[in-house]
């Protein structure tokens, strides 16, 4: 216990002693893990937004009318293919919307456009849900040529496709970010602690001359950079939920059934990142410079 | 091994026996052998060169010889801040070569060292110097409150113990250091020119106390240059030169007669 509390004391005053390093390790590993928890929360985000855009993403089949092709599509048409794309491993559901339904929703969503209408244009037409949004392509090429009584089949969503290749580029862009500002702050708390051992090394060798275990003497290094990370870490959360309450509710818009990874569980994330990084930055140097 | 108490004086154990070259197995009662210990430093630098030597248990013997002759070697072995590249060290009848790198410190314990330059903490005083060494081996604070300046007053600092390093003189900062390296009561205790920052009347004053704690029982291996002091103790002499053991005298002076 009192040597605990030895290692301890011993950490405090290598900590003061080295005042303007220790700030400036704690202060990376601040800025690291504050874009850390910034990046992970978007990318979870985005990750969530990114499958709420697949699961919009599906094939229109529209059937023929009498304006469109020489003649409406029969019922037995429709049937047949309604029947094939019931029997594709890649379609999750078909749901058959009558130009009757797809007129009042059109009503709902632009009634301008409707109220001049004397008679319905609009077709009959399937609306195909995809197992996995990224097949609606091949969902539509298993439907070329035409079968009879289709007019055309649109998987319109191209934005969307691009969309979700824009959120994958986000997400491996901000992980090989993480990656590097995480190599950074390991590499500071390195240095750091390499400049706490050059200007402790008298005492380290008088301690190394009298016996102490090397836990003891390597015990104040370890703990050092630990502190630093933690430190690093408690100082990010605070500011990103500084962040969150103050600057996210004047720019994010809502969309409900979009989360990102919850606040805790990434606070949590950062603070074992800390830890971490605090070790990792410590455990590197004293295995180079203090050999004991 | 250990002396529990500093205060119990113990008659000097110089054992007159004729030193015989290592062969098999040491003599039990060795505190150090060197048995045919050569050191070379990378590239091409041989500091040791098949050096064989025993020092009894309760010895005090002066290892002397002019600069890069291989004395410092003798003591970065002893402590084993180097590995030799052949040849056993053998300290307290282990074999220190062969001990796990996690056993260090428990050889360094049983092993005060003193320096030329004392290696004193500068902005702690005289006792937390000497409770620094009891408290980094997880010493207790009673202990360390009995052992501190009992130790201290053995070395003649008893009114000195708040004084800084700097408020120190040479002497009494060696003085200092001798106290730190002895506290433990070590059996052995290896000085590296103890004496090498002094003037001449300062040092006597040093070599009394190394002798005194030699007769408390603890063996002392002196690294030195001094030759007035070798030449006036008059006690055994282990010369070297280029790394090659040339002397080893049971009353030796510093140099051959």
């Amino acid at each position: 216990m009192s040597r605990l509390k030895l290692v301890a004391s011993e950490a405090l005053r290598s900590i003061s002693a080295n005042l303007s390093t220790t700030v400036a390790a704690t202060l990376t590993v601040l800025i690291g893990m504050f874009l850390v928890g910034m990046l992970v929360g978007f990318t979870t985000y985005a990750r969530s937004w990114g499958d709420q855009q697949k699961r919009k993403l599906v094939v229109n089949v529209f059937y023929c009318t009498d304006q469109t092709c020489s003649k409406t599509a029969t019922a037995k048409q429709m049937r047949e293919v309604e029947a094939q794309l019931r029997a594709s491993p890649l379609v999750k559901k078909v749901t058959f919307v009558s130009k009757g339904q797809a007129l009042k929703e059109m009503e709902k969503k632009s009634p301008a456009l409707v109220e001049n209408l004397t008679s319905n244009p609009l077709p009959d037409a399937e609306k195909v849900e995809p197992v996995k949004g990224e097949d609606t392509p091949r969902i539509a090429e298993t439907l070329k040529p035409l079968p009879a009584g289709v007019q055309k089949v649109t998987y319109g969503a191209k934005t969307a496709h691009k969309i979700l290749n824009i959120a994958h580029l986000i997400e491996v862009i901000s992980l090989a970010a993480v990656i590097v500002l995480l190599a950074a702050a390991t590499v500071l708390i390195a240095n750091t602690i390499r400049l706490s051992i050059f200007s402790r090394r008298r005492e380290i060798e008088i301690m190394k001359l009298v016996g102490a275990s090397n836990w003891f003497v390597r015990g104040p290094f370890m703990l050092e950079g630990v502190i630093t990370g933690f430190i690093g870490a408690i100082l990010a959360i605070v500011l990103l939920a500084l962040g969150k309450e103050l600057v996210l509710p004047s720019i994010w818009f809502d969309d409900t059934g979009v989360h990102g990874i919850s606040f805790a569980l990434n606070a949590l994330l950062l603070v074992g990142l800390g830890l971490l990084l605090g070790a990792a930055g410590s455990a590197l140097t004293l295995r180079r410079f203090l050999r004991i | 091994m250990e002396t529990t108490s500093v205060q119990t004086e113990k008659p000097t154990a110089v054992v007159e026996q004729p030193i015989v070259p290592v062969e098999g197995a040491p003599a039990p009662s060795a505190m150090i052998v060197f048995d045919h210990v050569t050191k070379i430093y990378e590239p091409h630098v041989t500091a040791l060169r098949d050096a064989s030597f025993i020092i009894e248990k309760g010895e005090f013997v002066f290892c002397v010889g002019p600069s890069g002759s291989g004395k410092s070697t003798i003591v970065r072995l002893l402590l084993r801040e180097i590995d030799p590249t052949s040849g056993r060290v053998i300290v307290g009848g282990r074999d220190i070569g062969r001990l796990r790198r996690s056993k260090l410190p428990q050889l360094r314990r049983n092993l005060g060292c003193v320096f030329q330059d004392f290696k004193l903490l500068p902005n702690r005083n005289a006792y937390e110097n000497v409770a620094y060494a009891l408290k980094v081996i997880g010493e207790g604070t009673t202990q360390i409150r009995r052992k501190v300046p009992e130790v201290l007053s053995l070395v003649g600092l008893a009114d000195k113990m708040n004084s800084l390093p700097d408020e120190l003189s040479g002497g009494e900062q060696q003085r200092v250091s001798i106290a730190r390296a002895v506290v433990n009561h070590p059996p052995l205790l290896v000085c590296d020119e103890p004496t090498g920052n002094l003037d001449p009347d300062t040092s006597v004053g040093i070599m009394q106390l190394l002798y005194r704690i030699n007769r408390l029982g603890t063996t002392v291996l002196m690294v030195t240059h001094d030759r007035e002091m070798v030449d006036k103790m008059r006690r055994r002499v282990i010369a070297l030169d280029e790394g090659v053991v040339t002397r080893d005298e049971r009353r030796g002076g510093y140099t051959a007669e």
